[in-house]
This record gives structure tokens, sequence and C-alpha cells, in this order.
């Protein structure tokens, strides 16, 4: 539970890393598959690091988000301030969940995520989207472990490197 | 609510009630964003230079695509080029057949508004671009194009590519411009139905497979199979291209208007290949197609 400096530099990178991952285009038929990586690596990063992760950077890397992806302006920033917060409120309970529920916790906020942005998206009188709407939180469930392990490696190897 | 933490909760107590405030004001904040964003006060601003400042990552987010499609392109089989090449050269022949014909109209149309004395004609020169990312959020549909304000697009430039209207330029940056697709949903065509002349409006609907005429009367003449194309009305896309066919008209009784369905000709985000419409008013067709010339 250090505020380590090495591995806020690891954080910053995961976080770029995400950002770029976000934007890549991909084929047609793959695009509406695409896992919330920024949220992914901040609940990661959240849930393995407490002093780390503050409101004020989930609010805005969900910023830097809206303007790479060209949504409205706050939209990510809501939703990952919201999901910032709740990983921190129930952090001492998921930390210590054994993984298949973790992974079911980590569904959980993907589709709590979902149900905010379609709120706006009502809100806004926009049209609804469609049925792979919610596939990003689904395919988000499947590569939570894989996220995990490498961001723990990464995190291993950095604590390796320094000591 | 916070005495559920099983250890040092009296210690978090305070922390709680202090992150609690602070996630409501960052909502907040982010509402106001929003709103603002919305109603397009300040914050276009804001993301215009924020933009700017990322124009670097979005070229280095597109080089793998850029990567991989020139890797194909060189391992293509030589027999698929050349077959490829005689295709295209026939298909250049077959449009410069009819280009010929409709050099001979325009020039007739030119004189015959001489005569009546009323404003002249167009002519129009296209610019080649290439897509560079698709981005089909459900609240905007725009591509970014690799032409930018040093290329001479400017904001409100009409997009088309080799089937249909696609949109028209939004944000230009200096090598890259984003264009914002006829299928967003805040966006609204003015067209024609080329069958009876009827002019109406066309909106996005969100979805890259139909657009939306919720405009036209309930007793109009129009059907399944008419082609749609561009009234030039508001002066943002020229006349007389086309934008979709109609797919399904939707009358019920008990409406005004019935509701037209239109399948855009375009390949929206599918496409890669563009073209930027430049209108040169007044000027003589002649001037423009020589100034094409190479």
């Amino acid at each position: 539970m250090r505020a380590n400096r090495e591995s806020s530099s690891l954080i910053f990178l995961t976080i770029v890393a995400a950002l770029l991952l976000s934007l890549l285009p991909m084929p047609g038929l793959l695009e509406p598959l695409k896992p919330y990586w920024v949220a992914l690596v901040m609940i990661y990063w959240t849930l393995e690091t407490r002093a780390m992760l503050s409101l004020g950077l989930a609010f805005v890397v969900g910023l830097v988000l809206d303007t790479l992806s060209g949504s409205l302006m706050g939209m990510h920033a809501l939703s990952l301030v919201v999901m910032v917060f709740l990983v921190q409120r129930f952090r001492s309970r998921l930390r210590f969940f054994p993984p298949w529920q973790q992974a079911l916790s980590v569904l959980g906020l993907l589709v709590n995520d979902r149900i905010i942005l379609i709120w706006i998206t009502a809100l806004l009188g926009e049209p609804m989207p469609t049925w792979q709407y919610w596939l990003p939180p689904l395919i988000g469930l499947a590569i939570w472990p894989w996220l995990f392990l490498l961001l723990d490696s990464l995190r291993a190897r950095v604590r390796r490197h320094k000591t | 609510m916070a005495n559920t933490e099983s250890s040092g909760s009296s210690r978090w107590f305070g922390e709680e009630g202090a992150r609690t405030a602070r996630l409501m004001m960052y909502i907040l904040l982010a509402i106001v964003l929003m709103s603002m964003d919305q109603r397009g006060h300040y914050v276009p601003k804001i993301r215009s230079t924020m933009e700017m400042a990322f124009e670097p990552v979005f070229y280095v987010v597109g080089w793998p695509a850029r990567a991989l499609r020139s890797l194909g392109q060189q391992s293509s089989e030589r027999q698929e080029l050349i077959s490829q090449n005689r295709q295209l050269l026939k298909q250049l022949l077959d449009t410069a057949g009819s280009v010929q014909t409709q050099a001979a109209l325009r020039q007739e149309n030119q004189r015959l508004r001489h005569l009546l004395e009323a404003t002249q004609g167009r002519a129009y020169s296209f610019k080649f671009a290439e897509m560079i990312s698709v981005d089909l959020d459900p609240f905007s549909h725009k591509v970014w194009i690799d032409r930018g304000s040093l290329e001479g697009v400017f904001e409100g430039q009409a997009v088309i590519d080799g089937l249909g209207i696609v949109g028209q330029v939004e944000n230009v940056l200096r090598h890259s411009s984003s264009v914002r697709l006829i299928s967003d949903p805040d966006h609204a065509l003015p067209v024609q139905i080329n069958r009876t002349g009827l002019r109406t409006v066309a909106y996005g609907s969100g979805q890259t497979s139909h657009l939306l005429m919720p405009n036209v009367p309930l007793q109009a003449d129009i059907s399944p199979g008419d082609i749609i194309v561009t009234s030039g009305l508001g002066d943002r896309f020229p006349p007389g291209f086309p934008v979709g066919e109609v797919e399904r008209v939707q009358r019920d009784g008990g409406e005004t208007f019935a509701r037209v369905y239109v399948r855009p000709f375009a390949a929206l985000d599918r496409g890669r290949e563009v073209l930027l419409i430049e209108q040169h008013v007044g000027a003589d067709v002649e001037d423009v197609e020589e100034a094409e010339e190479p």
C-alpha cells in the first residue's frame, strides 16, 4: 500500500496504452466488441494501489478519452469517476474476493457503466443503441483475468528491477 | 453505511463523506461539461484545441492499419493486380464516355443560363482524401480524413465517395479533418426526390443502414426504389448528388406525415477513399477543366 514512484510511471504508461488501444481502428465486425480498456486498467490500479488513483485523475483521464474518441465532453469523465468511486468504496471486499467473484464484480461495474451511458443517451434524446451495445462488458469480463495477470506481472517486474 | 466496513471504520468515516462529496462535485462538473458541449458553448473551442494537441496520437494509432494495408499491397499477386488494373481501366473508359456527353450538356446549360440572364452555373472540382479513422459512437458519426487546412480543406465542405454523399467537414486541423456523416443523428440533409422533384430533409438515424425522412406528406407520391438526391438548398451540399434510395414508406392513417426510410448509397463507414467537393461559382466550365489537366 505504499505510494511508489516507480509504479506511478507504470500506471501512467498502462493508462496511455489503454487510451491508445481504445482508439485503435478495428475491422468493421470487431468494432462493437471493443472492451472498455481504460476502465479495466483504472479498476485494476484502484484495487491494487490505494493512494494512487484519485477521482481527479479518473476525471482527467475521462476528459482525455472524450477528446480522443470525439464523444460528448464529460461523458467518459462521468463514467470513469463513478467507476473509480465504486471500486474505492468496496475495495476492501473486492480485493479479497476469489477470482471468479472479482471478475463478476468487474462485469457488474461495466454493466452499471453502460446503464449510466444509456441513461445519458435517453436524456439527450438520441436514438437507443442496438443489442451490440451490451457486448463490451462481456468482452471486458473475458479479458479481465488476463489483464489482471499481465498488470500484476508488470508490477512485479518493476518492483524486482528496483530492488 | 460506513459501519459495515470491518476494520478502521471510524478512521474512514470522515474520508467516506469527503469522498462522496468529491464524487458529487465531479459528477456535477461532468454534467455541466456535457450540457455545454451539447449546446455548443465554449466547449467546442476547448475540444478543438485539445484535438489539435492530440493530432500526433491519431497518426500513431492509425499506423498499424496503414502498415497492414501496405503489407497487403506488397504481397498482392501479380496476376491479381493485372486483372484489377484491367477492370479499372474499363471502368475509367466507361465513365469517360458518359463524361463527354456531360460536357456538352454543361455547355448548353451555361448558354441557356446566359441567355436567360440567370445566375451563373457552378463547376466542381474534386479533391481526393483517405479515411484514417472511423468513430461510430452512438452520439456522433464521424470519420477522420487525411487532408487538413494545409491542403485547402474548409469547414462545411461537402464530402462524397464514388457512390453518393458521405457528409460534411466539421473540424479542420492542419493535416487532418473530421467529417460528420449523414447518418449522424444530428445531421439534416436537404434532399429532393429525383423522380418528382419533391423537396424534403433526410435526417441521420444513428445507424449507417438508413436515413429518415419524417416530413414527407402522407399523400406524397413516393415509393420504394425512388432515388433521392441533394436539393442544394442551404448551400452546403451542391444539388444533384445522389444520396440514397427509398427502402420503405410507412404510412399510418392517423399521421399527417409518412415515414420514409432511405438506404444511403455511400459506403459511409466501410469506404476508404472519399472526394471533397470544391465549387467554383460563375467560373467558366472550360477554365475549371483546363486547370484540372495535369
